[in-house]
Formats: C-alpha cells, sequence, structure tokens
C-alpha cells in the first residue's frame, strides 16, 4: 500500500526541492514498515505494509513532519553529492546540438556554455535503471521533444528538451535531443553501489576533449565524488 | 549440481521469483511473478525458500531434460503436461530421472503457468533477485540448448499435490480510489465502477489493457501533470480513454492520470482471466483492502498445510490414460448438449 505525499501538480524547482528535502527527513527516521520512498517531480510516493504500520499511524507521521516546517523553502539534502561529469558535446556523441543551436537561436559554442554553466539537480530517476531527470535549465531551454523515437541512444547521452536534461544509464529509445555524451556510468547491477546517482544530488557538466573521454577513469571520479559522504 | 535442459521453450518464458523491492526511487520496477500465489504454491510443493526462482510460461510451455535426479513441481494456470511423452498431473511434485523428458505444453486454464525444481533456478541474481526485465536489462531470454543449473535441495521432497486454488474464477475484481482518481469527474467515475472490462490482446508484463463496455474514460479536459511514481495494479488511462492495469514489469513513473489501483490480493486473479474474457470492479474501501491483504497472506502461509500425498507416482500406474488426471479435461466427448 502508498501513501502519496503531493507537494505540487508540474514539476518546479521549489516543488521538487520540497519533495527531496521532506524525503531526507522522513528518511532520517524512517517508521517501521515502510518498504521504500519514491521521489517524483512533484510528489513523494511512500510505501509501507498495512499489515506492520497501520495506515493512519503513517498518515499521522507525515502530517507531523510536514508541519515542522515550510518544505519548498527548505536546504537541499545534506548528504546529497556534487558531481562534475565530463562531456563530449557535438560530432557523434551529440548527433543533434547543431539542431539544438537552431532551436535555440544560438551556435553551438553557446549552447554548450550555457549547458554546462549551470549546475543541476536530480530531480527524479525513473523510465529505465538509473536515468536521472535533471533540471531545471534557463528558460532558452524550452523546446519540444522530438516527434519521432530514436530507437537507440547510449548509457550516458546527454539528452535535452523541455528545461530538463536526461541522463540514461542504460541503452534506451528516446525522443529527446541529444547533445552529447559522458563516459560516466551511474548504473552497474553487479556493482557493490549499483547506482551512483540519487534524487538530490547536484551536477555540473564539464566540456572535455574526445581524448579526455578515452581516457576517462570512473574509479578515479568515484574516489573524488564520494570520499566524505560516507558513501 | 543437477540441471534441466531447454530442448524448446516459448520466447514468452521466462524466470521468475518475488522480484526486486527497494528499487523503484532508482528507477526499477519489481518485476517477479504475476501470479504470486503459483510461485508460493511451487516453493510449498518442493519446500523451497520464498526466494526460489521457477520458469513462468505465458500460455506456452516447452521442453526440457533432466541432466541429474530433479523433484519439480508445476503450479499457476493448467498447462498440458507430459513425463515422457505420458500425459501427467498439474500442480503436483514429479521426480525426474536422469534423461527423463517434461513436455510442458499449451494452457488448458488461466494464463500463467509455472515450472519449478526443488532447489531453485540458480540464475544470475541481480540487485537481489532472479526476475527476468529484458526492458531493464535483468536476465536473459532462454532458449534451445540452454542448461539451467539447479540448487542443491533443502531436504528430500514428498511426491504431493495441491488442490485447485478458486481464484482462476474470479471475474469481479477489487480496487481502490487513488490520489488521482478526482483528476475524472463524479459521472466519468460512476461509468467506471459500472463498467464490464474485457482483456484485450495488448497485454503482457507490463500490463493489461482492459476495454469498457461503456466507451472511454475521460479525464478532465486540459489536464497536464508532470510524471510521478507508479505503484502496481494502478490503473492509467491515456489520452483516448483506454484504461491499463499496470503490473510487474511496468515502467516506474508516469504522467497519465491514473483512476485506481487493483488491490494486491487479485493481481493473480486478474493475470490468470484468459484474454477475451471479461471482469466487473468493486471499488472498496482501504480497510477491506487490509483486510484481504491479510486473507490472501495467510492463504500463502497454510499452503504446506494443503499438500496432500498423490496416491500413487504416476510412473508406477501402468495404464496412465484410463485416469483423469488433469481436472476438467475429458476425453473430448460432450456429455452436455443442452
Amino acid at each position: 500500500m502508498g501513501i502519496l505525499v503531493e507537494f505540487g501538480a508540474v514539476y518546479d524547482p521549489a516543488i521538487n526541492n520540497a519533495v527531496l528535502a521532506f524525503d531526507a527527513s522522513l528518511g532520517a527516521d524512517l517508521p517501521a514498515g515502510v518498504i521504500e520512498t519514491v521521489p517524483s517531480f512533484r510528489s513523494l510516493l511512500v510505501r509501507f505494509d498495512p499489515l506492520e504500520l497501520a495506515f493512519q499511524a503513517l498518515e499521522k507521521h507525515l502530517q507531523t513532519l510536514l508541519s515542522t516546517r515550510d518544505w519548498y523553502t527548505a536546504p537541499p539534502p545534506e548528504n546529497r553529492r556534487h558531481w562534475v561529469l565530463p562531456v563530449v558535446y557535438g560530432g557523434k556523441f551529440g548527433p543533434d546540438l547543431a539542431e539544438v543551436a537552431d532551436l535555440m537561436g544560438l551556435n553551438e559554442d553557446q549552447v554548450i556554455t550555457s549547458h554546462a554553466e549551470h549546475a543541476l539537480t536530480v530531480a527524479m530517476l525513473g523510465f529505465s535503471p538509473g536515468l536521472a531527470y535533471l533540471g531545471q535549465m534557463p528558460k532558452i531551454w524550452d523546446f519540444p521533444r522530438r516527434t519521432t523515437i530514436n530507437p537507440r541512444v547510449p548509457a550516458g547521452a546527454i539528452l535535452v528538451a523541455v528545461r530538463q536534461t536526461v541522463l540514461p544509464a542504460t541503452d534506451i529509445p528516446t525522443g529527446w535531443r541529444q547533445i552529447g555524451q559522458t563516459p560516466f556510468l551511474s548504473f552497474d547491477a553487479r556493482a557493490a553501489r549499483p547506482f551512483l546517482l540519487s534524487p538530490g544530488d547536484e551536477i555540473r557538466f564539464e566540456p572535455v576533449s574526445q581524448a579526455a573521454f578515452a581516457a576517462f577513469d570512473q574509479d578515479n571520479l568515484l574516489r573524488e565524488s564520494l570520499q566524505g559522504t560516507g558513501a | 549440481m543437477s540441471a534441466l535442459g531447454i530442448l524448446s521453450i516459448s520466447p514468452s518464458a521466462c524466470i521468475q521469483d518475488q522480484g526486486r523491492v527497494g528499487f523503484l526511487r532508482y528507477g526499477v520496477t519489481s518485476s517477479g511473478a504475476m501470479d504470486m500465489f503459483a510461485l508460493a504454491e511451487g516453493q510449498a510443493l518442493l519446500g523451497n525458500t520464498p526466494d526460489a526462482a521457477a520458469i513462468e510460461f505465458a500460455e506456452f510451455g516447452g521442453r526440457f531434460k533432466a541432466t541429474g535426479p530433479l523433484a519439480v513441481a508445476t503450479s499457476g494456470g493448467v498447462m498440458a503436461l507430459k513425463l515422457n511423452d505420458i500425459p501427467v498431473g498439474w500442480r503436483q511434485v514429479l521426480a525426474l530421472r536422469v534423461g527423463d523428458i517434461l513436455d510442458v505444453g499449451a494452457s488448458i486454464e488461466g494464463v500463467y503457468g509455472y515450472l519449478h525444481v526443488a532447489g531453485g533456478f540458480q540464475t544470475e541474481r541481480m540487485l537481489g533477485a532472479r526476475a527476468t526485465h529484458l526492458r531493464a536489462g535483468f536476465g536473459h531470454v532462454l532458449a534451445a540448448g540452454q542448461m539451467l543449473q539447479v540448487g542443491a535441495p533443502d531436504r528430500s521432497v514428498a511426491i504431493n499435490g495441491l488442490p485447485r486454488p478458486d481464484y482462476f474464477d474470479r471475474r469481479h475484481l477489487r480496487i481502490l480510489w487513488g490520489p488521482q482518481s478526482q483528476y475524472f469527474d463524479a459521472a466519468e467515475r460512476e461509468k467506471f465502477t459500472m463498467a464490464r472490462f474485457t482483456i484485450s490482446k495488448m497485454r503482457d508484463r507490463m500490463g493489461i489493457q482492459i476495454n469498457p463496455d461503456c466507451g472511454p474514460i475521460h479525464a478532465a479536459a486540459g489536464l497536464s501533470i508532470a510524471s510521478d511514481s507508479i505503484n502496481a495494479g494502478d490503473i492509467q488511462v491515456t489520452g483516448d480513454g483506454t484504461p491499463a492495469i499496470l503490473l510487474a514489469d511496468r515502467g516506474p513513473s508516469g504522467g497519465y492520470p491514473r483512476i485506481g489501483t487493483l488491490v494486491t490480493a487479485d493481481f493473480g486473479a486478474l493475470a490468470q482471466i484468459p484474454t477475451g474474457e471479461s471482469f466487473t470492479i468493486e471499488v472498496i474501501e482501504r480497510a477491506e483492502a487490509v483486510v484481504l491483504l491479510e486473507k490472501y497472506r495467510n492463504k500463502n502461509k497454510v499452503l504446506s498445510a494443503s499438500l496432500r500425498p498423490m496416491l500413487r507416482d504416476p510412473r508406477d500406474i501402468g495404464d496412465l490414460l484410463a485416469y483423469n488426471l488433469i481436472s476438467g479435461v475429458t476425453t473430448g466427448a460432450s456429455d452436455d448438449e443442452s
């Protein structure tokens, strides 16, 4: 059974921030009987076993926590990680870069600068294992997805549309536009730590050369990014 | 270690277990058996642990060869079953010897049938489960020529059977209103509640499209909600007004409005309704859903107490064809001409 805590109907950074902050606070002292919590753009799904934890008891717990503060202005979760991920933009790594530049009325270099300029927040993971929805980007990024589906983009593709970046962790079909690719792979089912990105994490993209892409050492990045987080 | 060799198999067959729990926040839905009660039947018959994996068949089975002594059992929707070309009964334990050939044929009753082995199939465990979810990259396609390794059984297995469960006849499913029910106005909800739904051909492990006899169901106009998490059993209504019940291999999130949620206790009953057959729904209160869940779990728990010894090992019966081993299957001559 589940209780859905809704903070809004749309994707808005303040609404998503409330979801993420509330989830972190709830997770710090999770009531027994809660199976998992699932943050999304605008809501938190709290799945629980109603034979272990009564609906009313959980509802009261959630209401009490909700009333402790204004979650829309809450600081982001303390334990979130900050990633700097290398990206090769354009060419075979970003076949839709020219099209995106046209849509934005910019040249390709300006698109790259704009994309790498702002840190983005992992608003939620969904669609496929480890796929991250990142946002929110400036209004000039508010153009639609393609009307056709690209049958396959690789894991690590940098996909953009509707003021969001999508970072898939596996090869997927997609209608989003691919402007680049990162060698960083956030999901490995066989690894001790299968998922590297969590909702709430912050990501900044760093334009790199193809040579740097080829020489990318994920273990090195993880040593730097995960130190001090207790992860 | 013994193994079961695959001589041929339906492309829709796959390894399933209880599924993966706790990864929805990372975009991974549970997968697992479409009929969890049938999975539990197999564990009870063979004395397996609850996490043991079985082969799930959808309407068609396969042909298998034992490379060592194996205790196997079948459960779920009834399928035509033969051991070394001799028909044998469903929902019971069979002791296979080296070289024995087991044929799982087409569905006779229900949709999803299961083949279990004592010790469970030892395919790779990913994120804590062996459940296949190909679209998400978990597990593999079963194919002729593969050998499925089998774990060491915990104890010796008696030749037991289980009675036919009653949910195969269920054509009345229970749902709860959900957080998005109010996106459908009272008239639409009423229409939805009174409708009879036909199971469409658009069905698989992701979900089942159900066609209401009242025509399309529509959410409030101009509705635009951002995606959020989808629970198993959620009834999503797409733009054309057709509802679909989302199940084990569903996508983890979506933005189509969900009118309600099927209760967990009825997942197996839904999964086993043949394509083209219809059912009605009843909206129940949350407290009643909790009671149903408790009853459902208790039924799972007492399965081992329902085991009954098969009077004779099918192998020892000289003239098997004289026995009516599969309930509901007759010689084909009909006594009922009315």
